[in-house]
């Protein structure tokens, strides 16, 4: 399948902002099942230099400064994408959950390496008993991981109530865990807790859904903005992508841009700015396929 | 201070110097006989005479305030710009036992260094399984933003600072190391000053080692950093500011060593490049010395809530157009938990033995070491592994049992967030007092290394830091310590050379304007110029209208309390407690007057108090001390006890004659503080823009006092024409020009447009344009809001062509309408000037915020 992505932010502020920063990733990565045709990105007012590199984690980064006063913003990022559909991993042939977190703390080869570093609190997500308790009920001794991860996306996906209401991008894990309500981000940051309380690596993933389902398909949450999952770490599978907001394992339809240990690592516009006062902020996802 | 007597003349150990069984004691061995390099020591301070040495060291702790070395100590409300403490007696060091600890110290910052490059490069130290990958991926110093950043020569620690501590058996043993942004240079170089000032014969016949060099090296090494190799690069110190611990030290640091001292706030990116924003527009800094610590470099790409750094420093250093010492991300290995590994990666790494031992460690993380620190916690103390996520060190032996029991929770359940480390039984050292003569205290030594090439040079000398009592197992300024001077004695000649040009080398003259003052300074310059102008003005007020509540006011004197009560309007508050009701309904209303008038002085929650604008006049102050006379400094330093009442008295129990004394000694100071502004500050923009905030200030009130006294002035207000010539501080003029006629066109002509009067309007508006043009033509006046300063000169021009009499004839309704009119054009024209001064010069000093 073919898509056409469309992001658009824009910011309205109040007073005019004399200079300000910004850090966007936008650009979605090359997977195996995912290859990014090519990605514009248009940002008016037009800095005079715009900068990319890649980040710790692989994500495209883009960084620009606009340095003549400014009482708006407006970033489109335009890309085009070939995703094709992939098969689920074998669940129940997994290894047992335990000896996987065990095996992390001892193996130090380079894929090894690279999963262990999410097992560890970030910014955003960190272990606690309380979660390790409510994640336990999935993981009996010697479940299948994947199963087992599976089960847990169900559980979070039926206690907890998509609300864009409730919680805000600054809001803790712990604040979405006694609320019981949130959106993607949420759903997402409380699945990688969970599995980070067990001692197992998860990784939070940004991204968009197709806007439009295939017909007789329900439409997704969070079609319409950008979108949030988390992803599990499981030797053999590599990792595996798992949609708790939407009780779902990605098969094609989630499109990835960039991936990191927590929201922080990967937010699609980060700036600093210099006055502006207060500001509104608009955000619309398209996501088309066009072939 | 006890002053000693005859009697007590003698030696200094003639008290006796008690000993500790088990302790090792820098000054005497177990025997009680002196150590050889001690020995000479004691003998010549000894010569010296109590007397003599009490005499001496007055002096010096006299120097030490008047220099101002401070230390802020958080959490404490007199914690601010706490007198540096520092004893007489030098911890003292042999050559022999020296070169040992020097030998093992570069080889220390060599490991580091190279632990630092593999980390934040190709990471072979975790896959080999070196160091264990939770003790890096866990900790929030490992900034993945700095992973693959190229820095200049590989070199991360510029600046390192090592903790030596001697145990029993008389070896040094590391016990921490500084690896981000090492604090204690500059105060170690302060206290080299004072005790050469003091003991100039000592520090002679002592051949100490000087460490001048070393300063120069470290200097040299950072200009060499510059990415461009530019002729002449622009290196600043980045400092969190005035309220961080150690602020004294940034500027005496940044002044030493000939760097600007700026903030956050002074510098910004554009282009991949950082800049420092002066008056004269921006300039290029080429390397950045930064006393911030990593996670606040930068809101963009570190943490984002943070306002010390500068948004996209990585990135320009990324781009290589900035180096920053300590490179960023270097706090990393700023943690006890990796000593355990080092002598491991230092026989991989250098192929060697590690030289200076390490305080044992056991780090958490791993099953045994954690067996070890539960079975053993109460001879160990509890570190955070990753000190960046706040947790104090505890002594697990100090802990009652629940608080034991929630540390092994705690541990139990985050193990490699813990190190513990054995507790060494520090050494003492003698301290002096004239009291009680020399007695013991245990120290910690802080020793720093500087890049220099491939290698690193270690200070001969360091910061000795001792426990405020014997009992007290741990070292630290912030809980009270004190600071000695470490002298490194040598075999050999010292090299003499001095940080200060020698006096037979000349230098290339230089005159007029050398600014690259931060536009950030020249704002709270100019707002330390209005706050002491408006402290003035209602210091003066309040003068007047309390002196007057002294005498016998009767109700014969309701004209006079109509006055008063004019006056008293001009200084509209919000927070004014004063009833508005008719003086007649009302029990007390003299009492009530009195109250308020107390209130405005002393009440320092109130934002229109005398006591919160000098507060806010110092606070502009303290963001700039290092461009100001230290003298100035010196008499706002003073305000604070001022205004605190006498004798610490709650303000509701002053009486009228203790709040005149408080009034009359701030009007003398800020008399002094305009003195020092006139005398003692050379011409150049800071000046200019302290004047223009004083005139601007000046000015404002008094077209207020005009406009609220002169303009509806009626029979019934005539004292206050009195008490406005009181406040502008022009009575004897007036009398001796009119004797006892008082009329307001006089009054008006000698505050308004008499140009020689100092407090007439006419001269504020003749001055601010003397600055205004002065400021105008330098190089940093560029921008300048002329439009502005024409409407403003327009508006006074006209209130000046005027004539007198007929403005102060009063119209219809008893009101001087046309003289309102005019004065109602400079109430306009005058915060309008103000504000465009602002955004010409000062917009960008504004604070940033993220999204």
């Amino acid at each position: 399948m073919i898509y056409r992505v469309r992001h658009r932010t824009m910011y309205d502020y109040k007073d005019p902002v004399s200079v300000s920063h910004h850090l966007l990733r936008l650009t979605p990565r090359n997977l195996p099942g995912q290859v990014c045709r090519g990605t514009q990105i248009s940002i008016l007012p037009a800095p005079h230099v715009t900068t990319t590199a890649t980040d710790y984690f692989g994500n495209t980064q883009t960084f620009f400064t606009l340095e003549e006063p400014h009482d708006s913003l407006i970033v489109e990022a335009s890309s085009e994408l070939e995703v094709h559909s992939a098969t689920h991993p074998d669940f129940s042939g997994s290894a047992p959950w335990e000896t996987v977190v065990e095996s992390l703390v001892s193996d130090h080869s380079a894929e090894d390496l690279d999963a262990y570093q999410f097992v560890f609190d970030s910014q955003r997500v960190g272990a606690s008993l309380e979660l390790a308790d409510y994640a336990r009920e999935a993981f009996p001794a010697e479940r299948p991981l994947l199963e087992a991860i599976l089960d847990l996306m169900r559980k979070i996906h039926r206690d907890f109530r998509f609300d864009t209401k409730a919680t805000e991008v600054s809001t803790p894990v712990q604040v979405f865990f006694e609320k019981r309500r949130g959106v993607c981000q949420d759903f997402a940051h409380l699945q990688i807790a969970c599995l980070r309380s067990l001692g197992l690596p998860a990784r939070y993933i940004s991204g968009y859904l197709q806007t439009l389902p295939p017909p007789g398909r329900p439409r997704l949450v969070g079609a319409d903005a950008s979108h949030a999952w988390c992803s599990a770490w499981c030797p053999g599978a590599g990792w595996v992508d798992f949609d708790p907001t939407n009780n779902c394992v990605p098969t094609n339809g989630h499109i990835t841009v960039a991936w990191g240990r927590d929201y922080s690592d990967v937010s699609p516009i980060h700036g600093v700015l210099l006055g502006g006062a207060k500001h509104t902020l608009e955000v619309g996802v398209d996501v088309e396929p066009i072939q | 201070m006890k002053i000693p007597t005859d009697n007590a003349k003698g030696t200094l150990l003639s008290t006796g110097y008690p000993q500790t069984a088990g302790v090792h004691d820098e000054m005497t061995a177990s025997s009680g006989v002196l150590r050889p390099h001690w020995d000479t020591f004691i003998q010549s301070l000894s010569a010296l005479g109590d007397q003599e040495l009490g005499r001496r060291w007055q002096t010096a702790k006299q120097r030490i305030r008047e220099n101002g070395v401070t230390y802020n100590v958080y959490g404490d409300p007199l914690g601010m710009d706490r007198p540096w403490n520092l004893d007489a007696i030098p911890l003292m060091i042999p050559p022999s036992e020296w070169s040992q600890l020097e030998a093992g110290l570069i080889q220390r910052a060599r490991l580091l260094n190279l632990i630092l490059a593999d980390l934040y490069g190709e990471q072979k130290l975790l896959r080999g399984g070196l160091i264990p990958p939770a003790l890096v991926f866990a900790n929030p110093g490992f900034w993945r933003p700095c992973h693959g950043v190229r820095v200049a020569s590989n070199t991360y620690l510029h600046l390192l600072a090592v903790d030596l501590a001697r145990g029993p058996d008389g070896d040094w043993w590391v016990i921490s190391d500084r690896t981000q942004a090492p604090s204690g240079a500059g105060y170690s170089l302060e206290n080299r000053i004072v005790m050469a000032e003091t003991f100039p014969d000592l520090f002679r016949e002592f051949q100490v080692k000087r460490l001048a060099p070393f300063f120069r090296s470290f200097r040299d090494t950072l200009l060499r950093l510059s990415p461009v190799g530019r002729d002449n690069p622009r290196v600043v110190l980045l400092t969190p500011g005035p309220y961080n611990e150690t602020y004294f030290e940034h500027s005496y640091l940044a002044r030493y060593l000939g760097f600007t001292l700026v903030q956050g706030g002074d510098l910004t990116v554009r282009d991949s490049r950082v800049f420092l924003k002066t008056l004269e527009g921006l300039k290029q800094v080429d390397v950045i010395l930064r006393r911030v610590d990593d996670s606040f470099c930068d809101s963009i790409e570190l943490r984002s809530n943070s306002y010390l750094g500068v948004a996209g420093l990585v990135e320009a250093v990324r781009a290589g157009n900035v180096t920053v010492a300590n490179a960023l991300g270097s706090g990393l290995i700023e943690t006890s938990a990796f000593m355990p590994f080092f002598p491991g990666l230092c026989r991989r790494m250098l192929g060697e033995d590690l030289k200076l031992p390490t305080a044992a460690t056991w780090w958490c993380g791993q099953s045994k070491p954690l067996g070890y620190v539960l079975d053993n916690l109460d001879f160990l103390i509890i570190k955070p592994a990753f000190p960046s996520k706040g947790m104090e060190p505890v002594f697990g032996g100090r802990l009652g049992a629940h608080e034991r029991s929630q540390l092994i929770a705690r541990i139990k359940e985050c193990p490699h967030e813990f190190a513990g480390q054995e507790l060494l039984n520090l050494s003492t050292v003698p301290v002096w007092s004239d009291e009680h003569g020399l007695s013991p205290r245990r120290v910690v030594l802080r020793v720093y290394l500087a890049a220099e090439g491939d290698s690193w040079i270690v200070i001969p000398g360091g910061l000795a830091r001792v426990s405020p009592s014997i009992d007290t197992p741990v070292v630290s300024m912030q809980r009270g310590g004190g600071s000695k001077d470490t002298w490194v004695l040598s075999d050999g000649p010292v090299d003499t050379f001095s940080m200060q040009r020698p006096r037979d080398v000349p230098v290339d003259l230089s005159r007029g304007v050398v600014s690259d003052l931060p536009s950030r300074a020249a704002d709270h310059v100019f707002w330390l110029g209005r706050y002491a102008e408006r402290g003035e003005h209602l210091a003066r007020m309040l003068r007047c209208i309390l002196i007057r509540l002294t005498g016998q006011l009767g109700a014969a004197d309701q004209w006079e309390w109509e006055s008063l009560m004019q006056m008293h309007n001009c200084l509209e508050s919000p927070h004014a407690r004063l009833s508005k009701e008719e003086p007649q309904g009302h029990p007390d209303p003299l009492r009530d007057l009195e109250q308020e008038i107390f209130s405005r002085i002393f009440e320092e929650q109130r934002s229109d108090s005398l006591t919160a604008i000098l507060n806010l006049a110092g606070r502009s102050a303290a963001q700039v001390r290092d461009r100001l006379p230290s003298d100035l400094l010196r008499v706002l330093s003073q305000f604070s006890s001022v205004t605190r009442g006498p004798d610490g008295q709650a303000w509701g129990y002053v009486s009228v004659g203790d709040a005149l004394a408080v009034l009359n000694g701030c009007i003398g100071m800020l008399a002094a503080l305009r003195g020092i502004e006139m005398e003692n500050m050379t011409r150049g923009p800071g000046w200019h823009f302290l004047s223009i905030g004083r005139r601007l200030e000046r000015a404002i009130h008094l077209v207020k006092l005009f406009r609220t006294i002169i303009v509806p002035l009626s029979l019934q207000t005539w004292p206050a024409l009195e008490m406005l010539l009181e406040v502008a501080d022009s009575s004897v003029t007036y009398r001796s020009r009119y004797f006892t006629i008082l009329q307001p066109a006089p009054v008006l002509d000698l505050l308004m447009n008499e140009e020689t009067n100092p407090r007439s309007l006419a001269f504020q508006a003749k001055d601010l344009c003397e600055h205004c043009w002065s400021l105008s033509s330098m190089p940093s006046g560029a921008g300048w809001p002329i439009s502005k300063q024409k409407r403003l000169e327009e508006a006074a021009s006209n209130l000046f062509l005027a004539d007198v009499h007929i403005l102060c004839e009063p119209g219809s309704g008893g009101t001087r309408k046309r003289l309102d009119e005019l004065l109602a054009g400079l109430d306009v024209a005058l915060p309008a000037f103000s504000n465009a001064i602002t955004h010409a010069y000062f917009s960008h000093a504004l604070p940033e915020r993220t999204t």
